[in-house]
């Protein structure tokens, strides 16, 4: 008579429990769907960034069983499981738990390795002795393959997102390119040149701007440092030049050809050719 | 009108090369195997333009050049000078300077389709002028 008292008061306490079942690393709150005592209350809640797994993986719950009292230990039976769209159970597993007034824990379960992507529920239910109303909580998550690591989702993202910074870097840097090939090839203008010397001006001046092109800015040192040639260090413009100008010429293609191992091709503009 | 280019080189190999690509892409290839019959080619035949090479028996190609622009025709026919022999002689600048081929290419600086290129550019742009 004295066990059958205590058994009821057991169970009189524990009729009135909260089970906090939650997905670990997830923020956001759900309100579970619910069947429990009067007093009785289930919440769900996750910290993240939505709840993915893949097939095979782990999905860890957060559970919280509270609000038995009476200091005695009740037998608890939980029951997870994992339900399809479809709502076949796909998974299912129990587990006893003594508890006396509450108990938190983390239970992984393990996600059918041949479980097909899409929305999946995770219910948990618990049984315990003397129960007159079930008692479940459920929140929903999603399966989805990965590839190298990483969510199949998440991979056409990322990867769409570096194929679009790639194809942009591709494209600055021809473009980059082509703007500092232009601004090194493209012709100055000697018409204020006297024209007795101007087509020497414009044979200096395309030979170091073919030879830039070839070797980098080295061209241009070597044009500064012949006798006689003035020039822009920074465009490889030629300012002037003094003595004579065909002496010039053979100077900067001999340097060219002692200094680089580069025999200089040049390029003549017809007259009034414009630039 | 297929444009007539006149390959004046008495490097066989070479010359070959030249006439077969020019011939692929249109073009009708003269053949000259020295300055002396460069010359005559070009006077009799009026070439769109002239490939020349420099260093050559019997005529080399800057006095092939100076034969040429001493003919009224010959003196604007667009030139390409195509050779391995460096600018570093003063006497050559003046020549160069004189008689104005368009350009002066380091044969093996130049691969031959660039050079092809080349000869496009200038013949579009003479049909332009």
């Amino acid at each position: 008579m004295k066990f059958k008292i205590k058994s009821l008061y057991c169970i009189a306490f524990a009729l009135q429990f909260f089970i906090i079942l939650s997905l670990m690393l997830t923020p956001t709150s759900l309100n579970a769907q619910t069947e429990v005592t009067k007093n009785a209350q289930v919440e769900t809640s996750h910290a993240g960034t939505g709840i993915r797994v893949a097939p095979g993986e782990l999905l860890p719950i957060s559970v919280k069983l509270s609000n038995f009292g009476g200091g005695k230990r009740v037998d608890v039976l939980i029951r997870y499981s994992i339900f399809n769209e479809a709502g076949e159970e796909i998974y299912g597993n129990d587990e006893t738990v003594a508890v006396e007034t509450t108990a938190n824990f983390v239970k992984t379960i393990q996600v059918p390795v041949g479980a097909a992507p899409g929305n999946y529920i995770a219910k948990t239910s618990i049984t315990y002795g003397g129960q007159k109303v079930p008692a479940t909580t459920q929140f929903s998550f999603t399966v989805e393959r990965k590839i190298f690591g990483m969510f199949q989702s998440d991979l056409i993202t990322f990867g769409g997102i570096i194929a679009v910074v790639g194809v942009i870097m591709i494209f600055l840097g021809r473009a980059l390119r082509k703007h500092r090939r232009s601004m090194r090839l493209t012709p100055f203008d000697y018409s204020a040149i006297p024209h007795d010397v101007r087509t020497y001006y414009e044979i200096l001046s395309d030979t170091i701007m073919e030879m830039r092109g070839r070797v980098g800015d080295e061209a241009l040192l070597i044009a500064a440092a012949v006798d006689g040639l003035e020039i822009n260090k920074e465009t490889g413009q030629v300012i002037s030049i003094s003595g004579r100008p065909s002496k010039i010429i053979a100077t900067l293609v001999f340097e060219y050809e002692n200094l680089l191992g580069e025999k200089a091709s040049f390029s003549l503009r017809k007259s009034g050719q414009k630039i | 009108m297929k444009k007539t280019i006149l390959i004046v080189e008495d490097e066989k190999s070479l010359r070959e090369a030249i006439a077969d690509i020019l011939r692929r892409n249109d073009f009708l290839p003269l053949e000259a195997v020295n300055g002396k019959e460069g010359v005559e080619l070009a006077l009799s035949k009026h070439p769109d333009l002239i490939l020349l090479d420099l260093i050559m028996p019997e005529m080399d190609g800057m006095t092939a050049l100076k034969n040429i622009r001493a003919d009224a025709w010959g003196a604007t026919v667009p030139t390409v000078i195509l050779t391995n022999l460096s600018a570093s002689n003063e006497q050559l600048i003046d020549d160069v300077v004189t008689h104005k081929p368009m350009h002066y290419l380091i044969k093996s600086d130049w691969k031959i389709h660039d050079v092809i290129k080349k000869v496009k550019d200038i013949l579009e742009m003479k049909d332009v002028v």
